[in-house]
Formats: C-alpha cells, sequence, structure tokens
C-alpha cells in the first residue's frame, strides 16, 4: 500500500529544518477514504495555509498531526512527524509529552473546546501548571482580554470571539513550536475573525510557532501565510508561496477554486463554476480526483496517479502541469 | 414595489419573569423590492437578518411599523397568498422532508393550491439542471448542491412574483456556490420575479443583487447600488465588509 | 426509501420475541395441551406429560405459559398502540402549535409523570375494578407521560426544519404541514419508544396480576403464573422458574430490538423508559 503511494519531493536544501512532515497519509473511515495520501511540509517557524472544501481532508489531516483522529478512524498508510518524532508510532506517554511540549490546536468552535465546568482562570492554571509560565492574567492579557472579568467567567458566559481568544491563550500557554488551527473564524463574525486572527499570528510571531490553518477560504488564508497547501480528494494538490499559489495557480483546481469564489469576481463578470461536485473516495483513487470536473484532463488523467511535478515555486499534483503554465487564468 | 417594509421593528421579550427584557430583533427597518429587482441583504450573525427574512414572508408580525406585499397587508389567511411567495431556504440538509420523493416535494406548493402538477415537476427539474428522473429520489440520494437546487424548483413551480433567499447558497462548497448562484440569476431572468437574497456573504450579495442593504444590530446602516460595494460604500462598517472580503 | 438494517443483536432480539409470541398465537398451543385440563397429580416436577411440571390443581404449566405469554403480550402490545396513537396526537400538535395548547398537554403530562407508575396502575385498578380493562388502562396511562414529552421533543425539531417553513410559505393547511411532514418525520420516535413502552407494559400487566388488580384467573398471564408461582416457591420452584424466565426473556430481547430501532432511528443517545 505505502510503496504505492507517490511521494513528495523532497526539497532538501529548504527543507532539512522540517518541522512537520506529513507523507503519503491514507485515513479511512469505514468504508470512506479521507485522506489518499497526502503530504505536507513545514518548516519551523513558518505559517502555512491549508485550504479544502469540505470532504477534502483537511480536518482529518489537521487531526492526524496531533494524533487525535477519533475512533473510526484506521490510518492505512503514511508517516506524521513532529520535530522527528513519528507521531503515529509514539507510546502514550511520549505522545502525552509530545502534546504538551510540542503542540498547540485551537477548534472550529471555541466554546464547545473549553470545559464547560470550570471557570476560565482555573483551566488556564492546570494548563500552565507547576512550571509556572508565567500568570493567568498574563496569558489572558497576552490574548487581549481583561483579565480581571475573564478568569472568573465560565465559557458560557463568553462571546464566541472572547472564548476563542481563550482557547488561543490555552493553546499558546505552553508556547508550542506548532499552533494546528482548524478553521478557527469560521463561528466568528467578520469584525471579530481579523483581530482574532491577528492575536493567533502576532502571538505565534513572538514565540516562533508555526502554524497550520485550516480553512476553506483561500483569499483570507493567502493573506496572512507565508505558504498555502491546497487540498481536494485527500491529497494536497498543490503547495507553495501564498503569494504565487493565489497568483499564478499551478494546478486547475487552485485557478478554478480562486475563480469561482464569488467575491473574486469583477462586477457584471459572470461566474465560471467548476461543473460537477467534490469526489467521495471509498478507495485510492485510481487516477486524479479533481480529472471528473478538469476542462484540461487528458486520459491518463483518469488513470494514472498524478505525481508531484515543480512548476514555478510550487509543487503541483497535475499531469498537465508544465503544459498548463500561463493557461490557468487568474481572476482575482 | 413588491414588498415595502416601512419603520419595522420586532421585539422579543426575554428572561425570567419580573426581569423580563425587551430585545429588538430588528428596530426600525425600511426597505422595498421592486418588481423583478433583487435586494441584497448583508449582515452577521444576531444582525436581525433573519426576522427581516421572516417578515417579509409574512412568518413574523412586526411590533410595530407596516409592511405592504403588493401593495396591501399581509391576509390574515396565509392560503390567499399561496404560491405568490416562495422562499429557499439555509440548510441543504434540512429543506427538503426526507420521507418525500423529489418529485413530491416539488410537487408539493401545487398541491396546496389543488392544481394538477402533470408535467411541470419534470419542466421544474429541468430547468434547475437536474434531469426529470431525479423526481424519483429521495433527497438522502442527492449533494447538497443538488438538494438545493430542488429547493429552487419547488420554490419557482408556482411562477411566485415574490422569492427570499435566506442564506441559500452558504452551507455549499465553494465551488458548488458559484452554479447555484448562476442558477438563479438565470432563472430570474427567465421568469422575472423579485427577489430578497439574504446572506451573511457580501461577495455572494452583491454579485446576485440590484440593491444592497446592509444591517448590523438590528438597524439597517446602509442601503446603496450593489455597484458601490465593488468600491467605496459609505457606512465605515460596510466598508469594514467589503475589505474582510 | 432506506432500508431498515439492524444489527445482529437487535435482530436476534426479534427473532426471540417472536418466538415467544408465535406459539401463543398458533395452533401450538392445543398441541401443548389445553392450559385449563388437568392433566396430572399436584406439584409434580417436570416429566412426560408435563413438559414445565404441573401446578396446585394439576394443570401442566407448558401450556399455561405460553397461554400466558399471549394474554400479556396482547394486552401490552394494544396498550401500547393507544398510547402511540394518543402520544402521536398530543405530542405532535404540542410540539409544533406551542402555546397555550402546549403548556396544558404538558402540565397534564408531568402531572401522571410524577406518579409512581405501579401506584398509578394500583390507583386505577382500584377506580375500574380488577380485570383486563384495567390493566390495559394502567399501561396507557403508565407509558403515555415519556412518550409524549419525546414525541414532543421531536415534532419541536421537525417544526424548525425549512421543510416545514417552505411548506407553510406555501400556503399549506395544518393537516397536511402536520400529515405530510411532521408526523413522518417523528414516526421513528414513535417507534423506538412503543418497543420500551412495550416492555414496561409487561412489567406492569406482571405486576397488576400479581397483586391480583390486573388479569383474573383462570386466564393465564406471566403475571397470574407469577403470583400463584410464589405461593409453591419452595414446594414446587418450577412454577414460578418457567413465567418468571419467560418474562426476563420477553422484555429483554423488546429492550434489546428496541435499541436496535433506536440506534437506526435517532443515533442520539435517548432514554428509555425503564
Amino acid at each position: 500500500m505505502k510503496a504505492r503511494m507517490d511521494k513528495a519531493p523532497m526539497d532538501k536544501a529548504r527543507m532539512d529544518k522540517a518541522l512537520l512532515e506529513v507523507d503519503g497519509l491514507v485515513v479511512d473511515y469505514g468504508r470512506a477514504r479521507a485522506l489518499d495520501g497526502a503530504d505536507l511540509r513545514v518548516a519551523a517557524g513558518q505559517t502555512v495555509g491549508v485550504v479544502g472544501e469540505s470532504g477534502s481532508g483537511k480536518s482529518t489531516l489537521g487531526a492526524a498531526i496531533g494524533r487525535l483522529l477519533p475512533r473510526q478512524a484506521r490510518v492505512e498508510a503514511g508517516e506524521v512527524r513532529v520535530a522527528g518524532e513519528p507521531v503515529l508510532d509514539l507510546r502514550p506517554a511520549e505522545l502525552r509529552r509530545l502534546r504538551r511540549n510540542r503542540l498547540g490546536f485551537v477548534f472550529q468552535d471555541p466554546i464547545a473546546s473549553l470545559d464547560p465546568t470550570m471557570r476560565v482562570g482555573r483551566q488556564l492554571r492546570l494548563v500552565l501548571g507547576r512550571e509556572g509560565r508565567g500568570d493567568v492574567a498574563g496569558q489572558l492579557a497576552r490574548v487581549g482580554l481583561d483579565a480581571a472579568r475573564v478568569a472568573s467567567a465560565y465559557p458560557h458566559q463568553l462571546s464566541g470571539g472572547m472564548a476563542q481568544r481563550v482557547a488561543i491563550a490555552l493553546a499558546m500557554a505552553a508556547s508550542p513550536e506548532l499552533l494546528v488551527a482548524d478553521e478557527p473564524t469560521a463561528s466568528l463574525d467578520a469584525q471579530v475573525r481579523e483581530k482574532v486572527l491577528d492575536v493567533v499570528f502576532t502571538l505565534a510571531a513572538g514565540a516562533g510557532t508555526s502554524i497550520v490553518w485550516l480553512s476553506h477560504d483561500l483569499p483570507a488564508v493567502a493573506r496572512r501565510c507565508d505558504r498555502v497547501a491546497v487540498m481536494y480528494g485527500g491529497r494536497v494538490v498543490e503547495s507553495g508561496p501564498a503569494a504565487a499559489v493565489l497568483g499564478a495557480p499551478a494546478h486547475p483546481y487552485t485557478a478554478a477554486l480562486a475563480g469561482s469564489a464569488p467575491a473574486a469576481a469583477a462586477p457584471g463578470v459572470r461566474l465560471r463554476p467548476v461543473p460537477g461536485r467534490p469526489p467521495v473516495l471509498t478507495g485510492p483513487s485510481p487516477g486524479c480526483a479533481f480529472e471528473p470536473r478538469c476542462p484540461f484532463a487528458e486520459e491518463r488523467c483518469a488513470v494514472e496517479r498524478p505525481a508531484p511535478v515543480r512548476v514555478g515555486e510550487q509543487d503541483a499534483l497535475c499531469h498537465r502541469a508544465a503544459d498548463l503554465v500561463g493557461e490557468l487564468e487568474v481572476v482575482a | 414595489m413588491i414588498l415595502e417594509l416601512d419603520d419595522v421593528t420586532v421585539s422579543f421579550t426575554t428572561g425570567p419573569p419580573l426581569r423580563r427584557r425587551r430585545l429588538d430583533a430588528v428596530r426600525g427597518i425600511s426597505l422595498a423590492v421592486a418588481e423583478g429587482e433583487t435586494l441584497g441583504v448583508v449582515g452577521e450573525s444576531g444582525s436581525g437578518k433573519t426576522t427581516t427574512s421572516r417578515v417579509a414572508l409574512g412568518l413574523q408580525r412586526p411590533t410595530s411599523g407596516t409592511v405592504l406585499f403588493d401593495g396591501r397587508p399581509f391576509p390574515r389567511r396565509r392560503r390567499d397568498l399561496a404560491g405568490r411567495i416562495q422562499a429557499v431556504l439555509q440548510h441543504p440538509h434540512w429543506s427538503l422532508n426526507p420521507r418525500m420523493r423529489v418529485g413530491q416535494s416539488v410537487a408539493e406548493p401545487l398541491a396546496v393550491l389543488g392544481r394538477p402538477a402533470g408535467s411541470l415537476v419534470a419542466e421544474a427539474l429541468e430547468q434547475v439542471g437536474l434531469g426529470a428522473g431525479f423526481a424519483e429520489r429521495y433527497p438522502h440520494e442527492l449533494s447538497g448542491g443538488q438538494r438545493q437546487r430542488v429547493s429552487i424548483a419547488r420554490a419557482l413551480i408556482t411562477r411566485p412574483s415574490f422569492v427570499v433567499l435566506d442564506e441559500a447558497v452558504s452551507a455549499l462548497d465553494v465551488s458548488v456556490q458559484a452554479q447555484i448562484l448562476n442558477l438563479l440569476k438565470d432563472l430570474q431572468a427567465e421568469f422575472g420575479f423579485s427577489a430578497l437574497f439574504i446572506s451573511h456573504d457580501l461577495g455572494a450579495v452583491r454579485y446576485v443583487a440590484d440593491r444592497i442593504a446592509v444591517m448590523r444590530d438590528g438597524e439597517i446602516v446602509e442601503t446603496a447600488d450593489a455597484a458601490a460595494f465593488y468600491t467605496a460604500p459609505e457606512h465605515p462598517y460596510s466598508r469594514q465588509l467589503l475589505e474582510s472580503l | 426509501m432506506k432500508k431498515l438494517r439492524l444489527d445482529p443483536l437487535s435482530l436476534a432480539g426479534l427473532a426471540c420475541l417472536l418466538l415467544l409470541v408465535l406459539p401463543a398465537l398458533g395452533s401450538l398451543v392445543d398441541a401443548a395441551g389445553d392450559p385449563d385440563a388437568i392433566v396430572g397429580p399436584r406439584l409434580q416436577p417436570p416429566g412426560p406429560g408435563w413438559w414445565l411440571g404441573t401446578d396446585n390443581l394439576g394443570r401442566s404449566v407448558l401450556p399455561r405459559v405460553m397461554e400466558g405469554v399471549g394474554t400479556t403480550l396482547l394486552l401490552s402490545s394494544a396498550a401500547v398502540l393507544v398510547t402511540a396513537a394518543l402520544s402521536a396526537g398530543f405530542g405532535v400538535l404540542a410540539g409544533y402549535r406551542g402555546g397555550y395548547l402546549n403548556e396544558l398537554i404538558m402540565r397534564v403530562v408531568e402531572v401522571l409523570y410524577s406518579f409512581p407508575a405501579i401506584v398509578l396502575a394500583v390507583l386505577v385498578a382500584a377506580v375500574a375494578g380488577p380485570g383486563q380493562l384495567a390493566a390495559l388502562a394502567s399501561i396507557v396511562l403508565v407509558t403515555i407521560p415519556l412518550m409524549t414529552r419525546l414525541v414532543r421533543a421531536a415534532a419541536v425539531a421537525v417544526a424548525g426544519r425549512d421543510y416545514v417553513t417552505a411548506a407553510v410559505i406555501s400556503g399549506a393547511r395544518l393537516p397536511r404541514v402536520l400529515g405530510r411532514h411532521v408526523l413522518p418525520n417523528v414516526a421513528g420516535t414513535i417507534a423506538v419508544q412503543g418497543t420500551y413502552a412495550l416492555s414496561v407494559g409487561i412489567s406492569v400487566e406482571g405486576g397488576l396480576s400479581f397483586l391480583g388488580f390486573g388479569v383474573q384467573p383462570p386466564q393465564a398471564s406471566l403475571g397470574v403464573l407469577i403470583r400463584q408461582g410464589g405461593t409453591y416457591m419452595m414446594a414446587a420452584p418450577w412454577l414460578i422458574i418457567g413465567p418468571g424466565a419467560v418474562l426476563v426473556l420477553a422484555i429483554l430481547s423488546i429492550n434489546v430490538f428496541g435499541d436496535g430501532l433506536r440506534d437506526r432511528f435517532e443515533p442520539r443517545e435517548t432514554r428509555s423508559l425503564v
């Protein structure tokens, strides 16, 4: 199984300080395949936006980084390494140490991610622990909260934005090396959204923390992250510097995604939707998962799994990536 | 004007007895939708969009202010309007009765009016880009985008003069959203209905709407032509929404 | 329509239940003998001619247990059907209409709910006089509160769904909205709670008849048999073991089957009646 999965080219020179390495990860939920050979690399201190529609596998990828996959998920193949440690093979004690010292997580629903029975201050104290990494008030102040008021509050008494700041304070309290944020602003309003993201990125920059930000919003991610990885059908189909991915997509799906968002359309210009709908995999995709919806597909796209191709500054999983340079129109 | 809201306020009382508080879901809003026009309403959760939609559909009586549909107040009996107002609502998962075949769902507004469906269901399904064969399927066999197409077919089968689209594409994947938005524009060009398009997504709203009302905290802070929302809306909050696109 | 697929365990429950009921309904009772005929000496341990022994009158226990299962299950099922019909009506109306109707229905239900089941049953029997009708009415009164509450809760959830709103906007009248949209979508809840109600019904019948308020001898029901068996528990334990085991088996298999239905219809956890 593992041998059949294509490996991403290792950009040895640039990537030897990789903090996170995901190699050919395959994850099934029952008969449904969530990840179909996903590769991702994140260097220390880097911010990476992982973009995909629902069902693309991005949440599964995020969960796999901390081995937080739901019980019914099965890892069929592949590896996840954080700072060289094989996350999927660690013993429970080692896994806890890794999560405690190196990883932080922020999830979509902030109020649900806090313990409803405990005041915020107490939850923070539990995380700060004996080592005493700064006081509770300081941690809350760092995320822009009024410590006196918030520390004695229960999670349900907080607004979504405040709860997400608390969750960020909890995740960043131990200055982790890698923060995985799964749609952290999806449930927040636009005014709050940008402020919360400011907090995340400022704190991470200060602590030298790498960020993996999972989102469905390509432009939003590209505005803030160094690099962008685009997921489709359980694989990372394109990755590269944010400006390059958004400005000159190398994969037809990235171009389609950028072009179909109504926000990207100029006045009076008709949207060009991607025909069809995202795939539902039940096993390894025989070829490129985007082939049925791709306007550039050839015969081999349906039968041959694409290997990564270097196009400009990006890596793309597309047989035709080299021919399509300059062909993929950008709307944004 | 097909729909006019004039100085409409809707209040709810909340809290325990003795400490009841009055909350205005919307406060003094006025808006109008002309024949064939699409008015967009953009706002975030809690801004009063949903209440506005319910008032426009006649499901919620305003606490004060007047609502006119086609120049007259909403009739006491909902049936007197049957077929003239329809809606496409937000949740594709719950937009169709899971125990009814697609064809039955699409035909229901006709059945309510006591009109024969005949070949209309097949036609309606064709119009929204699904084959007539979809009539025999159940909702769980469809994708989110397909379900929303069925909802649109159901809403348009009585040829209503006014359709409320409440977050009709918000739950769909980006690559599918555009299909539905284009479909809505095409169908409107063909049938000429007026529409109230409600969404939190300024990008989608300005794509389909002729004019846009921006809601915040139960009030309309700005109403302007959609074109203004590509360049420079007046209100600072509208500009903020534009910047976050 | 989705196929009704159940896990093996709940299928086994259903099979076990059918195995208990079918003989009682068919002619197998006759094959096992006349439940009222005296076939041998009194209080005989199991042996040829009386496979589960004989009772204090010399009747064979096996046909009496078969008749008893039939009586108990028939009575409980009839009662549960009544409960289901009433709960469906009240629950759907209360849940969909809300307002004063909801308040009224729910207050009545809460008062009923606050009585311990067996006290309520005994009260009914005292008022209506002992007999099958009293047992039936008791089961209905005991099972109706929870079922109505759960149907109401399900109806509240369904009432908020977009397809119901869409039907209302289209101008559909109340009977259509309730009949086409709300009721079919709470039917799963009714079926699941019906199975739990059935097992409660069996225990209520058992309890009432045991106390002498329910089914009256010589007609056999599980409760009647257990009561008779209790008198001779030391001398002839087979008198109570047979009907007791059948009662436990019936309740167990119904609950297992109900859990399977619940997992199928309402994946989120709900309370069982017991």
